[in-house]
């Protein structure tokens, strides 16, 4: 294929054939038991200088009880997936855990401005779609997507992407390279201790991240009896043998909407907007992180029985989102 | 010879009192067409334009959303940001998807409309929501293109909102996230691997109304009818072709407000922002100034 024009950024090495080998040797095709803590799933499966990828975001069916728990340890270098996001990047560029963002969206103010400033972190330039489509390459074990969006754009010039002359047609084409991220945080509604999961409503790539990614962490809502899933096998979003870890993790998308199982509490969502906007990250680790052992018990010391009950209460839609 | 703007007349008696903000909206929902499909920006006033539309003027439009929802019947009001993957955002859809199968579905054409809120966009369409300033360390970092690439890349036509500022109304964007016709040359879009037919279609501001020429060239259409076309121009880096004949757009209703203000953004969050108000006497728009 003739290349016409390239984007200049560095991005995540594309290794198909990698990829492969990586899963024959350590993806589990045995039915294993993956529950486990949200400390030892992070502390297992998250690395520093890894590329890690987390689906939806803080707000909205998001694993921001991972994400805590990513700052809590402490993870650093990190290179992001910034799809699709508010929060999620100012609060771990915050928490010092990143060096690299892919950025699709993300919602800016001091924190970020800041540390791309002093060259803490440097952005690389895409859109939700073109990542969620390098997702998709990734969790098709191919090399590279072609995509009809995103050429001409300086966000191209700025990327991994290329134009080239497509073989079959003559016309020019962007293509996308493939990501197959270090590790995925993914947070469901439901899933059995093997990691057969349900996604229940819409979402952005859970599907995509699950498949592409090297180690995949689950924290759902409800943990169900595999009986359950086989009850009804096309509600399984995510299939066990691409997932490593498994934590219970009730409330695990708070302050967010968990659609079907509680509504977002809207003062702690504009309270997290306001830390990044005002470069005010630390003190928000100070209160809702750093002093407590797991999540669990900052819901229960913080929020409090009470106001989660509330946000469970305000959660009035359940058609589609139960089994 | 004055062009047709394809606006829906307004529902109701001529609103006394609104804002700048409104206005633009009610405008956008005018412009709504029964049958079509929207993909609609997350939040904000692409989609109370279209919700606004869907309950006065064409109830029989779509609109899709960036995570895969298809044609909702949303329980309103939204929480803050709540306006994609939450339950109230996606009640009572035609399906869910994700966001690769809004984008497929896009790319396969099958998107009408495409309506976005832009930072700064430029005399081509161009939209710019990464960076202002030279692009770099030194630039003021914003939050790039999110879905906005797609939409303005895939829709067949793009209705573009954005402040009537001279910041913000740019000869030529510091930076393109979000592709219009690009340098403005005849096959731009097509050359960099954009579907043909696509591209901006209509520019709408508070004060004023666009569309493209032939050339690729932003016309003054309309203007609202506080505000003069010199105005207008004064509000511009750049000067858009005029045309000939510049329709007057008609002010928002009281129906349209009570939507807007009582179902749709009961909390203010996007229309009661920073923008001007305008009064109306029976006779006479006034607009009060700071």
């Amino acid at each position: 294929m003739r290349v016409l024009a390239e984007g200049t950024s560095e991005y995540l090495a594309v290794d198909p054939d990698g990829y492969r080998a990586y899963v024959r040797d350590h993806k589990q095709r045995a039915l294993v038991p993956k529950l486990m803590s949200e400390h030892e799933a992070v502390a297992r499966f998250v690395a520093d200088g890894e590329y890690l990828v987390y689906d939806c975001n803080y707000f909205q069916r998001g694993p921001s009880s991972l994400i805590r728990e990513v700052i809590r340890q402490g993870k650093r270098d990190l290179w992001l997936c910034g799809k699709f996001t508010y929060v999620d990047i100012g609060l771990l560029v915050g928490g010092g855990c990143v060096s690299r963002v892919d950025c699709g969206f993300f919602w800016p103010g001091a924190t970020i401005d800041n540390a791309v400033r002093e060259g803490r972190v440097r952005v690389f330039e895409y859109s939700n779609i073109v990542m969620t489509l390098r997702l998709q390459a990734g969790a098709m074990g191919l090399p590279f997507l072609p995509v009809r969006s995103f050429g001409g754009t300086d966000g191209f010039a700025h990327s991994g992407a290329k134009l080239v002359e497509d073989p079959y047609t003559g016309k020019p084409i962007t293509i996308v390279p493939a990501l197959n991220p270090d590790v995925a945080l993914i947070h469901v509604q439901q899933a059995d201790r093997y990691g057969n999961a349900r996604v229940f409503g819409t979402g952005i790539a859970h599907q995509e991240s699950a498949l592409a990614s090297k180690k995949v962490i689950l924290s759902a809502e409800e943990i169900v009896e595999t009986e359950e899933i086989r009850r009804d096998p096309g509600r399984t979003s995510i299939p066990y043998y691409a997932v490593d870890a498994v934590v219970h993790a009730p409330f695990g998308a708070w302050p967010g909407n968990c659609a079907g199982y509680y509504g977002s509490d809207t003062p702690a969502v504009i309270e997290t907007f306001a830390a990044i906007a005002a470069d005010r990250v630390a003190p928000y680790i100070e209160k809702y992180v750093t002093p407590f052992a797991d999540d669990r018990a900052m819901l229960r010391q913080v929020v409090g029985d009470e106001r989660l009950a509330k946000l469970r209460a305000a959660e009035t839609i359940s058609e589609g989102y139960r089994a | 010879m004055s062009i047709d703007l394809g606006l829906k007349p307004g529902v109701g008696t001529a609103a006394t009192s609104f804002n700048e903000r409104e206005m633009q909206i009610c405008t956008v929902a005018r412009m709504v067409e029964n049958g079509k499909t929207y993909w609609v920006a997350g939040g904000g006033g692409p989609m109370y334009a279209v919700l606004l539309a869907i309950k006065l003027y064409a109830p029989g439009a779509q609109y899709i959303t960036e995570d895969g929802v298809i044609a909702p019947e949303p329980m309103l009001p939204f929480e803050p940001v709540m306006t994609m993957v939450s339950s109230r955002a996606g009640y009572r859809a035609l399906a869910w998807g994700t966001m690769n199968s809004a984008g497929n579905h896009a790319q396969l054409g099958l998107m009408d409309y495409g309506i976005l809120n832009t930072l700064q966009v430029d005399r081509y369409g161009n939209i710019n929501s990464t960076a202002i300033g030279a692009y770099g360390e030194r630039a003021r970092r914003f939050g790039g293109p999110g879905g906005a690439d797609s939409i303005a890349a895939l829709c067949w036509r793009t209705v573009l909102m954005t402040d009537q500022e001279k910041r913000k109304f740019v000869e030529r964007v510091d930076f393109i996230s979000s592709p219009g016709f690009l340098d403005g040359s005849a096959g731009a879009r097509e050359r960099a691997g954009l579907p043909p037919d696509t591209g901006p279609w209509r520019v709408v501001t508070p004060w004023a109304m666009y569309d493209y020429t032939g050339d690729r060239l932003l016309r003054l259409i309309a203007r609202a009818p506080w505000v003069t076309v010199e105005q207008i121009l004064a509000a511009c880096e750049f000067p858009p072709v005029v045309a000939d004949d510049v329709g007057v757009l008609s002010g928002p209703t009281e129906e349209e407000l009570q939507i807007l203000r009582a179902e749709l953004d009961p909390r203010g969050q996007n229309t009661a922002e920073r923008s001007a108000w305008v009064v109306y006497d029976g006779e006479t728009y006034t607009r009060a100034e700071g």
